[in-house]
Order: C-alpha cells, then structure tokens, then sequence
C-alpha cells in the first residue's frame, strides 16, 4: 500500500504563493484588461507574500522538521535564505524591468507571470532535497527564462538570446539530468540527505558510476550559472536579451544554480571530496581568468557583464572548494543585488528594449548625469571588491575559505583575477567621467531609481557594516 | 581622538557635496577651511604625544566578531609624523589648486577622501582595516590623475592602479593567510597587529608572507625595480595630485615595510637585508642617474623620488638606530622638500605652460622669489647641512655604515649626484640671461603662493636645526621595532649601531 505523504504547507508556500500570484496576473489581465498599474500592484503584493511566508519558515524553522514531504523538500536556513534572495530579486528585477513590461502592451502581463514563474520553480529547486525535484524546479525556472529572453520579439537579437539560451539551457538540463540517473544507478537514491548518509556508512562498489554523475551534474549547473568552459551562451543572451529583464535572468539562475551546486556536492558528495575539489578548482580558476580577460576586450557593456559575471562563478566556485556555504551565500546575496543594479543602468541608458549596449553610449555620463553615473561607479567598484564595498567582503569571505581548506594557489590566482577585473570595471568608469558626451540629452529614468538606491545602498552599507547579513548567511546552515 | 581624525576628512568630504554644484567659486575655500581642522587636530595629537608610551589613543571597537575584525586605531612615534605630515599637506595642496578650472567640486571631495584613507592607513592596527584604507584610497587617487592630469592621464592612471592593485592582492592573500594561521595556533580568528606578530610562523611560510607585503610596499616605494608606474604617474598627475603621491602616499611604503613587515616577519626581515638593501642603493644610484638627463623638470623631480626613497628604504634595513630614526625623519623631510618642489614646479607650469628645461633661462632675473625658494627646497633636498635634509641622510648614512659598509658608500654617491642634478636643473632654468621672449614677462610668486610654500620652508628649517623636535617623539618607537626583531631572531646589531642612552628597553650593555 501506499502511504500518501504528509503535507506540510509551509515548506513550500512561498512558491505556491509565488505560482498564485502568476495566476492571478493572467486571470485579472484576462477579465478585466486593466492599466499597467494594477498588474503591478497583484505582481508587488504576490512578491511580498512571498518574502513574508519566506520570512515566516525562517521564525518557524527547526532542525527536527526541516525535511517535508517525505523529503522532497527541505526547510532549512539555506533554502530559506536562497529564496529570499530570489525573491529580493524578483522584486528588484521587475523595478528594473518595469518600463520594458508596462512597454509590452497586451503582453506585460504575460512577461510578468513568466517572471513570477520562474521564481516559483527556482524557489523550488533551492529547497529541494531530492535531485528529480532539484530537476523539476529547474526547468520550470528555465523555461520561464528561455521565453523571458524572447520577450522583445520584433527584435532578431532577442529571438536569437531566446533560441540560444534554450538550446544550450535544455541541453544543459539534459546532462544534468543524465547526471542524476547515474548518481541513482550508483546509490539507489534520489535524495540528497540519502546519498550523503549512504556514503558515509557504506563503502561503495561502483564508485565510477557516482563519479562521472556528480562530474555531469556540475556541468549541467556550470552551464546555467556561466561558469567556464560552459559559458558560451551568456554573451549573446546578456546582449540580445530586453534590457530591463536581463539583470533578472542573469541573477535567479546564477542564484538558484549555485545554491544547487552547493546542496549536492557540500551536502550530498561531500564525502567524495577528493574526486571534485580539484574538479571545481579547475573549474574555477579557468572561469576566473577568462572571465576576467575577455571581459577586457568587450565594446559592450552587456557582453562586458556576462563574462564578468563569468569571473563571478569562478570567485564563487572557490567558496564552493572553500566549503563556505555562508560565504557563498553572502556573496551570492551581494552580486544579485549589483548585478540587478547594473542592469538597471544599462536598461536606462540604452532604453528598456534595446539590443546591446555599446560602451560609446556611456561617454561622458558622469556629465550627462552625475547620479546615474555615480551609482553605476559605485555598484561596478562593488562587482570589482574594493575595500568599503560590500563586493570586498564578499570576495574575502569566500577567498578566507579556499585558503582554510588548503587552497592557497587558488586563493593566490584568485586574487590576481580580482585586479585583472578591476580593470575592465574601472574602464567603464574612465569611460564616464573621462571621456566627452557623443550624446546629449538627459536620460529618462523610471522605477529604475529604486532599483539603484538599494543597489548603492546595499554595496556602500554592507560593505562597512557586514555584520547584520554575514551573521543572517552564517545561520543559514544546511541540513 | 583617532577615529575623529580619520572621520574629519569624510565629514568635510560630505559638507563639500551637500553644496550644490552651480556655486563653482565656494567649493575650493570651504574644502581648505574644512581641512584645517584634522590638521589642528593631529597638531593637538602631536603636543599631547608621550614618546615613551608606545601606542596610544588607542581605539579599538568590534567591526565583525567571528572573523576577528576590530575598528583599532593608535599611534605612536612612527605614524604620528606620518599623520601631522598628511593633515599639514592637504590643505597647501588644495590651495595650490585654484588653476584647476573644471570639476572642483569633484577634485576637492576626492582629496578629502584621499586623506581620510591616508590617515586611516597610518593609523590602522589592524591589518584588515589598514588593507581597507590602503586600497579604498587608489580610487581618489585614480580619479584625482585620470580627470584633471595632463594628456596622457588616462594611461597613467590605469597604470598606477594597475600596478598598486596588483601587489595589494598579493598582500591580501598574505593577510588571509596570516589570519587562518592564526586560527590555527590560537583558535579564535584576529587580525589584530599585535596578535599576528606573536605567531610562531615557518621559516618557508614567513618568507612567503614577507615576499607578499614587500612586494606591495615595494611598488608603493617605489623601490627599483618597480618604479616604472611612478614617473608617469607624476608627470600626468595635478600639482595636488603629485604633492600628495610624492609627500604622502609613498610613505605608505616605506611605512609598511617598517611597520609590518618588521613586526610580523623579523626573521624574514633579518635574511632580506642583503636584497633589500642592495635594491635600495640601486634606486639611489639609478634614480640618480636617470634623474639628470632627465629633459622634463617634473621627471626629474619624480625619478629624485626614488632615489631619495632609496635612502630611506636603507636606513630602514640597516635595522640599526641611526637608520630607523634617519628612514622615518626622511620620509617628513621628503614629504617636505619634494612636496614643495612639486609645489614650484606646479607654479611654473601655470605660468609658461611648459614643464621642458629647454624652455627655461635666465629665471631668477624675472622671478627672484619663486627661484629663491626653488633654491632653497633644492638645498634641503641635496641636505644641506642646517636645513632638513642633512639630518635624514647622515643619520641613514651613519646608521647603515656599521651594518652595511661598503652599499653605504655607495649609497653616499647619491648625496653627490643629487646635487648635480639637482642644482645642473636650477643652472639651466633659473641662472643666465633670460634669452626667451616668453620668460621676460613672468610674474613672481603671489602672496598666495608664498604663503603656500612659507610653511614648509619654516619646517625644514626648523628640523635642520632643532631635528630633536621630532627625534624625541620618534626614537623610543623606533628603539622598540630593534628590540622586536633582536628578541625575535639572533640578530646582532652591530656595534655601534644602537645609542645607548635612548635604549629604552634597558640595555644591559
């Protein structure tokens, strides 16, 4: 017989509520054809219930009923955390975004359920314990991001970021998947908690098998957060993507990826560390320096982000090799946060639908306009981890725990990768303020402002006040 | 006391910004008043100061408790002229600004944070803070050369940051690893000096971490051979720009090398006299050399730079009492004396447009003052015996001799070709018969400038006669980095390296 499993709401009530919220965007949209006004009230009060229920698993939460449904999902601090900073993102990124969706027409509506969607199935993912339902949340969050990327459809590049990003984003799912056959092929189990209890009290036959799964897990996450070689993808989606909405896509599967890789190799194969550290250390060091170094050639600023955000995956690998989940969930919070902003600025300066984003453009803006530029300066010196940014922290957390865990050559060109980016961040900035305006005219600025306060906010007060969200990401263990 | 002067600056930089940008003609005066303060300040810090009392106005608050990070502020005999030096620069720096036309609102504010950071720095000990400071002050710096610097700005300034920011990271990962040591042998996560000093580090592990901050205040120096950044660096940057990099932002070099890299690595400091000592006097020598074909008045004075920072990088690894006392009372004489070439060279520029030698001739009969005072920096910086410079070289010279007598007399060929250089400069631009239409008319110094360069005059001469105005304050800390390193290791200071009547700690010799 089969015994149904017991239901426990909360676990996954942000998503429900987040899935909701989608719905309800569609039917009111439907029935009653409303100003773009409305969508954006059910899209807030849909991502707050969200965040607050997030909040409430937070006060709830205890180690003895962190798994539910049978251990499909989990509730632990790092679940909970990893979901309120998808959903801080979520609200960021339509901030963002919101002039590209109020542009759409008939068709906002649809951009934004497809948002809240793809928060939903990437909340999912975060908390799952079980690789099918890792599996799961992923393509939902994916496929919601494959038709967000072709949102600005009159435009070829957009149709091009939308093909490309789904070809490559279902294949990378496809070796995910793969992987996660052979993981069961060679433990007989689906859960995350199972595999990491089996390898720790058996010896196991076949190891080969979990090998070459865990190996092509990492592949198909590397692929969705952009890390080297698997990186391919990013440019031509960050540059053909709707402006508004690319620094939503980029930073939710960065997130929502990362917090996977973390869950399976820290909590599921930790015990075969030795085969995949040198793996992710690799892994890393070549995301790192091709990241930094291409990202110095790049006349765009949009391709200038993605490998950038390339060299971002390495720094973060080196916390996964570091085994510092609190560090990498520190520095995950801080670059979605500054990676939302600066695509902010980039879907201001270039329009919200525009393709590319030419570094010409930004000439002279810290004439045109001293504020926009003087955020964009601050969250690109923040992406660089300067001292008195909160990107610094970040860097020196997740750098702290290769070094402890032996690490040190990686810490070594790690930080060498850090000055190299420096570079191609300060060029953006010399381009500001060093350079004459081609253009002229002030810049139309909308719901953006927000987005960029709190980014400068973010990365200025963090930054000298680390304490309150480092202590947050040190609570927020996993099980 | 501390954090007020570290947080002054910041304040002043923010009052700035809060005045709206059309009132063009208030932002330059109000920076000047605001940065009188932190200099009283630190003229307060340096009355009260007890020289025997090692640290002092300490303070010391948590920043972030599990990684041991603490806000820790003091000073004692080695950063307290570094700090009066800092405040007193900042002010003349600015005032000497006012041929700046565009963005000075901009300029002024960086200025205020450059000095906030330079402050910090001096200050800090706490490595993780002093790295906070040392690198969150490249970005003023930068700006302050890529925006209002000469033509080739924009690639002078990448290249400064480029070249700092590089060997920052190695010092980072040095510090990281300090720390994580730390929590090996202790437990519990510090980065406080003093906790990191007491470590009992590896000779392999020591050395490493000794190479890594090295390297980073090496290039700070700039010691040969990694100096290249700096005369560009000069050459592009305002006059305020280069004021403040050669007085100030320098010193952070050779100040870290004195203060970290003593305390921390006395055993790698021991074994690394040879290298560094040899590096030095080939700065002397080259910088020297290089100095006087130099065709630009700015290089000249740039590449003097590094040889004047040779001596004190010597004095420094002569780890004798002479050389520690002559290293520190160089780096105010330097800050002095080529801050206010820098400051003339500046006023030449604003009025003939023009930095070439070729250009000059026949100066002092047009501008009797402005040569007057080129003369007499020039004197100080050769060391002229009863100005500033004289007391710094002998003292380097005479505390490296026991230590290192052969580099020493090499290094005393520096003296020699600083006056060719120097004073060969002063013959082709100032003495002659002005023979070009263009240096007929120039007018002389203004009150404004002369008040400018009055005060660091008054210095110099100050320290040229009484140097025990600041030997008093400087000697017990300096006494203190020997004692550290000779408890430390088996190092034997060589006789008569100490003065034994300022051995503090109780000689019993």
């Amino acid at each position: 017989m089969i015994t149904p499993p017991e239901i426990s709401w909360l676990a996954i009530a942000p998503d429900l509520a987040l899935t909701l919220g989608a719905a309800l965007v569609l039917l009111v949209d439907v029935q009653w054809k409303p100003v773009a006004r409305v969508h954006a009230w059910v899209s807030g009060v849909t991502v707050a219930v969200a965040a607050g229920l997030t909040v409430a698993q937070w006060i709830q939460a205890a180690p003895a009923d962190a798994l539910a449904f049978s251990g499909l999902i989990t509730m632990d601090g790092f679940a909970i955390f990893t979901r309120l900073v998808l959903i801080a993102a979520t609200a960021l990124g339509l901030a963002a975004g919101w002039r590209f969706v109020a542009g759409l027409g008939r068709r906002g509506a649809e951009a934004i359920a497809l948002v809240l969607l793809a928060t939903s199935g990437f909340s999912l993912m975060v908390a799952s314990n079980n690789l099918v339902m890792m599996f799961m949340g992923l393509e939902v969050g994916s496929i919601a991001l494959y038709v967000v990327a072709g949102l600005a459809r009159e435009r070829r590049e957009s149709e091009e970021a939308a093909i490309k990003y789904f070809l490559l984003g279902s294949f990378a799912s496809a070796i995910f998947i793969y992987g996660v056959a052979l993981i069961y092929a060679g433990t007989g189990q689906f859960e995350i908690v199972g595999i990491r209890d089996l390898l720790a009290g058996f010896v196991v036959s076949s190891p080969a098998v979990i090998y070459i799964g865990v190996g092509l897990v990492v592949v198909g996450l590397a692929f969705k957060v952009s890390a080297a070689p698997f990186h391919a993808w990013a440019p031509d989606v960050y540059q053909g993507a709707p402006a508004g909405l690319v620094g939503y896509m980029a930073t939710v599967a960065k997130v929502a990826g990362f917090a996977a890789i973390a869950r399976i190799l820290l909590t599921g194969v930790l015990d075969l560390s030795g085969s995949w550290l040198p793996v992710v250390a690799g892994i890393s060091v070549v995301s790192m320096l091709l990241g930094s170094v291409l990202a110095l050639v790049q006349g765009d600023v949009r391709r200038l982000l993605a490998y950038s955000g390339v060299s971002h995956a390495g720094f973060i690998m080196t916390g996964v090799v570091g085994g510092a989940t609190d560090a990498v969930l520190f520095y995950l919070a801080i670059y979605a946060i500054q990676l939302i902003g600066a695509f902010a600025v980039v879907a201001v300066v270039a329009g919200p639908d525009a393709a590319g984003s030419s570094i010409d453009q930004y000439r002279g803006l810290g004439r045109r306009s001293p504020l926009l530029a003087g955020a964009f300066t601050v969250i690109l010196l923040g992406m660089g981890g300067l001292p008195v940014t909160s990107g610094f922290v970040a860097k020196f957390g997740v750098f702290t725990g290769a070094w402890a865990e032996g690490y040190e050559w990686l810490v070594i060109v790690a930080v060498v990768a850090t000055v190299v980016a420096l570079a191609f961040y300060i060029r953006v900035i010399v381009v500001m303020y060093m350079d004459e305006a081609q253009e002229e005219g002030t810049l139309r600025i909308g719901p953006e402002r927000w987005v960029l306060v709190l980014a400068v906010a973010a990365t200025i007060l963090w930054g000298i006040f680390p304490a309150s969200l480092l202590d947050l990401a040190a609570d927020a263990l996993p099980i | 006391m501390l954090t007020a002067l570290v947080l002054l600056p910041v304040v002043a930089a923010i009052v700035v910004m809060l005045v709206p940008g059309g009132r063009r003609e208030v932002h330059l005066p109000l920076g000047i008043a605001l940065s009188i303060f932190p200099l009283a300040l630190a003229g307060y810090l340096f009355w009260v100061f007890e020289p025997a009392a090692g640290f002092q106005y300490v303070d010391r608050v948590t920043w972030y408790e599990p990684w041991g990070i603490d806000w820790h502020l003091g000073v004692d005999g080695i950063s307290l002229p570094m700090v009066v030096l800092t405040t007193l620069l900042v002010p003349i720096a600015l005032a000497a600004s006012t041929s700046i036309d565009r963005r000075i609102k901009e300029f002024v504010v960086y200025t205020l944070f450059l000095e906030a950071g330079l402050i910090g720095a001096f200050l800090s000990l706490d490595l993780f803070l002093f790295f906070v400071f040392f690198e969150a002050m490249l970005i003023p710096m930068y700006f302050i050369i890529g925006i209002w610097g000469s033509e080739r700005r924009i690639y002078a300034a990448m290249k400064f940051l480029i070249y700092t920011a590089f060997g920052s990271a190695l010092m980072l990962a040095a510090i990281i690893g300090l720390a994580l040591t730390h929590v090996d042998q202790t437990g519990s996560a510090s980065f406080a000096l003093s906790d990191l000093a007491a470590l009992d580090l590896s000779v392999g592990a020591e050395r490493l971490f000794f190479a890594a901050f090295a390297i980073a205040f090496a290039i700070k120096v700039p010691l040969f051979p990694f100096h290249t950044w700096l005369p560009d660096a000069h050459v592009e940057a305002p006059t305020a720009g280069s004021v403040l990099l050669a007085a100030v932002l320098l010193k952070l070099g050779t100040y870290g090398l004195l203060r970290f890299n003593m305390a921390l690595f006395p055993e790698a400091s021991v074994d690394a006299i040879p290298i560094m000592a040899i590096l030095a006097v080939i700065g002397i020598i080259y910088g020297a050399v290089v100095a006087i074909v130099q065709p630009d008045l700015k290089k000249l004075v740039a590449y003097s730079s590094v040889s004047h920072l040779g001596f004190i990088v010597l004095g420094t690894f002569a780890l004798t009492s002479g050389g520690l006392q002559g290293a520190v009372i160089q780096n105010v004489n330097h800050g002095l004396t080529t801050g206010a070439l820098f400051l003339l060279v500046g006023m030449i520029y604003d009025r003939r447009h023009t930095k070439k030698i070729a250009d000059f001739g026949g100066l002092q009969k047009t501008v009797p003052l402005l040569a007057g005072f080129f003369l007499f920096m020039t004197f100080a910086s050769i060391g002229l015996p009863g100005l500033n410079g004289f007391i710094g070289e002998f003292l380097v010279l005479m505390g490296s001799f026991p230590a290192l007598p052969s580099l020493t007399v090499i290094a005393a060929l520096g003296v020699v070709l600083a006056a060719i250089y120097l004073l060969w400069a002063y013959e082709r631009v100032f003495t002659g018969v002005p023979d070009k239409d263009e240096n007929k008319a120039l007018s002389d110094l203004s009150a404004r400038e002369i008040a400018l360069l009055a005060p660091l005059a008054a210095l110099i001469v100050v320290i040229g006669i009484y140097p025990g105005l600041l030997l008093d304050k400087i000697t017990p800390s300096t006494e203190a980095v020997i004692d550290h390193v000779v408890e430390q290791t088996d190092f034997v200071v060589p006789e008569p390296g100490r003065i034994a009547d300022v051995h503090v700690a109780g000689d019993e010799g």
